[in-house]
C-alpha cells in the first residue's frame, strides 16, 4: 500500500489511528500496529509478511541467543549465524537474479549452453518491497546486542513492532531499536498537538511528493526515454531535474513517515536535511538519507578499519562500503558504479583536504552539486548504451537542442525551495496557527485529489 | 486541540464540497442519472439521451430501461447489435446491448433482470469474445471507484472547465437540444445518442451536418482490430456464456443465439488468413454447438453479404448499420417466432 493513495489515506491510516487512541491497553495498541502493518506490508503481496515475519523472527531470536549464558563464549557464531540467516532471505530474493543471470552468461560465453529454465527461475524471482530496510534493520539490532549498547529484547510483541511498524517498513528511515525501544516501554496518551504536528508533516510529504516529485518525473520521464536524441539543454535540465526528483521523492516519504510516526506518538530518526546545500560529498552524506550512510558507516566503514589503518587502507574501505551502498540499492551494476563513483568523491575529499584545497562556501555548493547530479546518470539511466548517451549529451555531443520550457521552470522552482527553505521536517509546525493549519489542510485535499495519478516511489524498488 | 479540529474539519468539509460538485457535474458520465432518462421519456415523441449522460454507466442504463418498459423481448452483445431496434410502436421490445458486452456481462444482466415475465432473447456472441487480448471492461464501478471519481483532481478540473463553459449547470444537470430533427437530452455536445427503446443512432444520423463516414477496408487495418493476434480460442469464456444459457433456462426464456454480421472484405480475411481462420472455424463449429446444446437456437446472419448488407452497410467498416441491422432483426424474429 502506497502512503500516497486511495486506501491508505481514506480507509487505513484513519482506522488504524482512530483505533490506535481508542484501544485502551497498551500491549493491544502494539498488537494493533503490529496486525495493521502485517496487512499494510500483505496488500502488496500476500506472502511478503511470511518473509517479514521470518526475518524478524531470525534476529529476534539472535538478539536472545547472544545475551543467553549457554551461548556467552560463542557469542560471534551466533551474531554471524544470525547475520547470514537474515542477509540470505536479502540475497535469495535481490541478488538471485543478478548473480545468477551474469553466472548464466559467463557460462554460455565459456560452453556456447545456455539453461532456459534457470534462467527464467533466476528472473521469475520477484523482489519483496521494504526488504533492504527491514535486514539492515534486524542486523543493526543484533550487532548493538552483540556489541552491549541494548539490551536483547525479551518482548516479541515490540520487536515486531520496530522492524514492522509501517511507516518506516516499505522506505526508511533505517530505525535502530536503540532509539525506538524506550518509546515502546509506556502506552502513548493522546496529545492533539502531536498528533496535528504529525499531519502536518504527512500533509508536507505528500505535496511534495505528488505535487513535485512527480510533476518532475512526468517531464524526466519524457525526456530520458530517449537519451540518445536529447541536446545539451535537455540532457542538463534532465539530470538537474532527476537531481530533484528523487529528492523530493525520497525526502517526501521520510517526511510522511516521520509525520505518521508521530501521529502515533513516536518519533523516528531524520533522513535528509537538504542535502544539496552540501559544500562537499563527505557533507552530502551527512544530509542525504542519513540513516543509511550512518548505518554504512557503523556497521561496515567503521568494523573495515575505518580511517584507523592508514589512507590507503582508509580509500579502499570507502570504496567498498560505498560499492555494497550501491548495491543495496539495486542489483545492478550501475548501482554499484553509483557507489564507487561517490567511493571516489569521498576519498577525493580526503585527499584534497589534507592537501589544503579549500574553496568558498557558495563555490564547493555548486561543485558538489553538480558532482552528485553527474553521480545521478549512473543511478537513473539502466544501461551503459544510456548512461554514455546523456553524458555526452550533457557535453554537448548531440548539439544544443531546444530548451525544455516546463522542465526548467519546474527546476527553478525546485531550487528555490531547496535553497530557499529548510528540510521540512525542521519547519515548526507544532507552533502554526489556524491560518497556516487551514492551508495545509487545503494543501492536503488537492494533494489527496492527485494521487491517481501518481508514480510509485523510487525507493519502493529497493 | 482547536488546530486539530480545525484542520480535519476542514479537510472533510473540503472533500465533501468537492465530491458533491463533481458528482453533480459529473463530466465523464460516470455517475447513473436516472432522471435524465425520466426527461427523455417524458417527452412526445421521446427525446434521446445523450452518451454524455450515460457515460461508462451502461449496465445501469440498460437496467433501468428494462423495468420502465414491458419489455418481453430483448437483445443482447456488443457495441456490434446497439442498431437493433423496436419497430415502429412497439413496447416490448428493448436493446440491452452496450460497448463492452461479454459473456460475463451477460450472465450479470440476465441475474440482474426480474424471471417474469417470460422473455425471447436474442444473444448476440462476438467471436473477438474468444481472443487472448480481449479483457473485460468495468461495468459496475464499485463504491470505491466512485469515491475515487469524485475526489480525484482530473475530475474536479474537468468540472471546473465544464461549469466554466455551462452556466446553466449550476441549476441543471443537462439541457434539451434539438440536433437535426432530434430532441436529445444531452449537454455540451450531444453525439451518440441512446433511443429510449435502448438502441444506438450516431451522430451522423442525428446531424445531417455531419458526413456520414465511408469504411475503410484493408489487413493491417484488420490485424489491429479485435481479431488481429487470435492465437488461442479462450474456452473459459465459452463457460461463461454456457452459465448465462442455464439461467435463461432456469427462467423459461427462449434464446436465439447469433453472431452479428461481418463485413465481406473482413469475413474473407477471417476464412482465408492462415492463423485466425483456424480460430474463426472453430468459433463457428463450438458456440452454435454450445447453444443447441442448450436446447436453443441458432441462427446464422455472420455472413453479412449473404444476408444483404453490402460493405457499404457498415459505416466505420464494422459495425452493422441501421438497415442491416433491420435484416438481423427480421431473421431473429423469424426464428424465435410469435411471442
Amino acid at each position: 500500500m502506497l502512503f500516497n493513495s486511495f486506501p491508505f489515506l481514506y480507509f487505513f491510516l484513519p482506522a488504524v489511528a482512530v483505533g490506535y487512541y481508542v484501544v485502551p491497553r497498551h500491549r493491544l495498541r502494539l498488537l494493533l500496529i503490529v496486525g495493521a502493518s502485517y496487512y499494510f506490508y500483505a496488500y502488496a503481496d500476500w506472502w511478503f509478511p511470511a518473509l517479514m515475519a521470518g526475518s524478524t523472527a531470525l534476529s529476534y531470536t539472535g538478539g536472545r541467543l547472544l545475551e543467553h549464558p549457554r551461548f556467552a563464549e560463542r557469542r560471534r557464531l551466533v551474531l554471524g549465524l544470525g547475520i547470514t540467516g537474515v542477509l540470505m532471505l536479502l540475497g535469495y530474493y535481490k541478488y538471485t537474479a543478478f548473480v545468477g543471470g551474469y553466472a548464466l552468461s559467463f557460462v554460455h560465453v565459456i560452453t556456447q549452453r545456455s539453461f532456459p529454465g534457470l534462467h527464467s527461475f533466476v528472473t521469475s524471482i520477484a523482489l519483496p518491497i521494504g526488504i533492504s530496510f527491514y535486514t539492515f534493520e534486524g542486523i543493526s539490532y543484533m550487532v548493538d546486542v552483540y556489541r552491549g549498547t541494548l539490551r536483547a529484547e525479551r518482548d516479541p510483541l515490540r520487536y515486531a513492532f520496530f522492524i514492522s511498524f509501517f511507516p518506516h517498513l516499505i522506505a526508511g528511515p533505517i530505525v535502530r531499536y536503540g532509539i525506538l525501544q524506550p518509546q515502546l516501554l509506556g502506552k502513548q496518551r493522546f496529545d492533539p498537538d502531536r498528533v496535528r504536528s504529525g499531519l502536518l508533516l504527512f500533509t508536507l510529504g505528500l505535496a511534495k511528493k505528488v505535487l513535485l516529485a512527480d510533476a518532475l518525473a512526468g517531464w524526466v520521464d519524457h525526456y530520458l526515454a530517449t537519451p540518445g536524441s536529447i541536446g545539451l539543454l535537455n540532457a542538463w535540465s534532465s539530470a538537474l531535474g532527476f537531481g530533484f526528483q528523487i529528492y523530493f521523492d525520497f525526502s517526501a516519504y521520510s517526511d510522511m513517515a516521520l509525520g505518521l510516526a508521530r501521529m502515533f506518538g513516536i518519533e523516528l530518526p531524520w533522513n535528509f536535511d537538504r542535502p544539496y546545500r552540501s559544500a562537499s560529498p563527505t557533507e552530502f552524506w551527512r544530509r542525504w538519507h542519513v540513516t543509511l550512510s550512518t548505518w554504512l558507516r557503523d556497521y561496515l566503514y567503521i568494523p573495515l578499519g575505518g580511517n584507523r589503518k592508514g589512507e590507503r587502507r582508509r580509500d579502499v574501505n570507502l570504496f567498498v562500503t560505498m560499492g555494497l551502498g550501491g548495491l543495496w540499492h539495486g542489483a545492478s551494476l550501475n548501482f554499484v558504479a553509483w557507489g564507487l563513483y561517490h567511493g571516489g568523491l569521498l576519498a577525493g575529499t580526503h585527499h584534497g583536504s589534507r592537501r589544503g584545497w579549500r574553496m568558498p562556501r557558495v563555490l564547493g555548493v555548486a561543485v558538489t552539486f553538480v558532482l552528485v547530479v553527474l553521480g545521478w546518470v549512473l543511478f537513473r539511466m539502466r544501461s551503459a548504451a544510456d548512461i554514455g548517451h546523456l553524458y555526452a549529451g550533457m557535453l554537448g555531443l548531440h548539439g544544443i537542442g531546444g530548451a525544455p520550457g516546463h522542465l526548467i521552470a519546474y527546476v527553478l522552482v525546485s531550487a528555490a525551495i531547496v535553497w530557499g527553505l529548510p528540510e521540512e521536517w525542521r519547519w515548526p509546525v507544532a507552533e502554526w496557527g489556524p491560518v497556516r493549519v487551514a492551508a495545509l489542510a487545503v494543501l492536503f485535499v488537492v494533494a489527496a485529489a492527485s494521487v491517481y495519478t501518481s508514480h510509485p516511489f523510487i525507493y519502493f524498488r529497493f | 486541540m482547536r488546530r486539530l479540529v480545525l484542520f480535519l474539519s476542514l479537510i472533510v468539509v473540503l472533500l465533501v464540497g468537492v465530491a458533491v460538485f463533481d458528482w453533480w457535474i459529473d463530466p465523464f458520465g460516470d455517475i447513473y442519472k436516472p432522471a435524465a432518462l425520466t426527461a427523455a421519456l417524458n417527452e412526445h415523441p421521446n427525446c434521446l439521451v445523450s452518451e454524455e449522460l450515460v457515460g461508462a454507466r451502461y449496465f445501469s442504463f440498460k437496467l433501468d430501461l428494462f423495468h420502465r418498459r414491458p419489455t418481453t423481448r430483448f437483445v443482447v452483445g456488443s457495441s456490434r447489435v446497439l442498431r437493433i431496434a423496436a419497430h415502429p410502436g412497439e413496447r416490448t421490445f428493448t436493446n440491452l446491448g452496450f460497448p463492452g458486452t461479454a459473456p460475463e456481462t451477460i450472465l450479470s444482466l440476465f441475474r440482474a433482470l426480474p424471471a417474469k415475465p417470460v422473455q425471447t432473447v436474442y444473444l448476440g456472441v462476438e467471436p473477438f469474445w474468444f481472443t487472448p487480448k480481449f479483457t473485460v471492461p468495468v461495468y459496475r464501478p464499485s463504491r470505491t471507484q466512485l469515491a475515487q471519481y469524485l475526489l480525484s483532481r482530473a475530475t474536479f478540473q474537468f468540472a471546473v472547465r465544464f461549469a466554466r463553459q455551462a452556466h446553466y449547470i449550476f441549476f441543471h444537470r443537462w439541457t434539451r437540444e434539438l440536433v437535426g430533427s432530434k430532441c436529445v437530452i444531452g449537454r455540451q455536445s450531444p453525439g451518440i445518442a441512446w433511443n429510449t427503446d435502448g438502441s444506438r443512432t450516431y451522430d451522423y444520423e442525428l446531424d445531417p451536418t455531419i458526413p456520414t463516414p465511408r469504411p475503410q477496408y484493408n489487413v493491417a487495418g484488420f490485424e489491429a482490430g479485435a481479431y488481429g493476434n487470435w492465437t488461442s480460442f479462450e474456452g473459459g469464456r465459452l463457460a461463461v456464456l454456457q452459465q448465462a444459457l442455464e439461467v435463461a433456462k432456469q427462467r423459461g426464456w427462449h434464446v436465439v443465439g447469433f453472431s452479428p454480421p461481418e463485413p465481406g472484405p473482413l469475413l474473407r480475411w477471417l476464412e482465408t488468413d492462415a492463423q485466425v481462420s483456424v480460430r474463426w472455424r472453430e468459433f463457428l463449429r463450438r458456440v452454435p454447438a454450445l447453444f443447441r446444446a442448450a436446447g436453443d437456437r441458432w441462427v446464422n446472419v455472420w455472413d453479412g453479404q449473404q444476408l444483404g448488407c453490402p460493405a457499404s452497410s457498415f459505416p466505420d467498416g464494422f459495425h452493422a448499420g441501421a438497415a442491416c441491422s433491420r435484416l438481423v432483426r427480421a431473421r431473429l424474429d423469424a426464428a424465435a417466432g410469435p411471442q
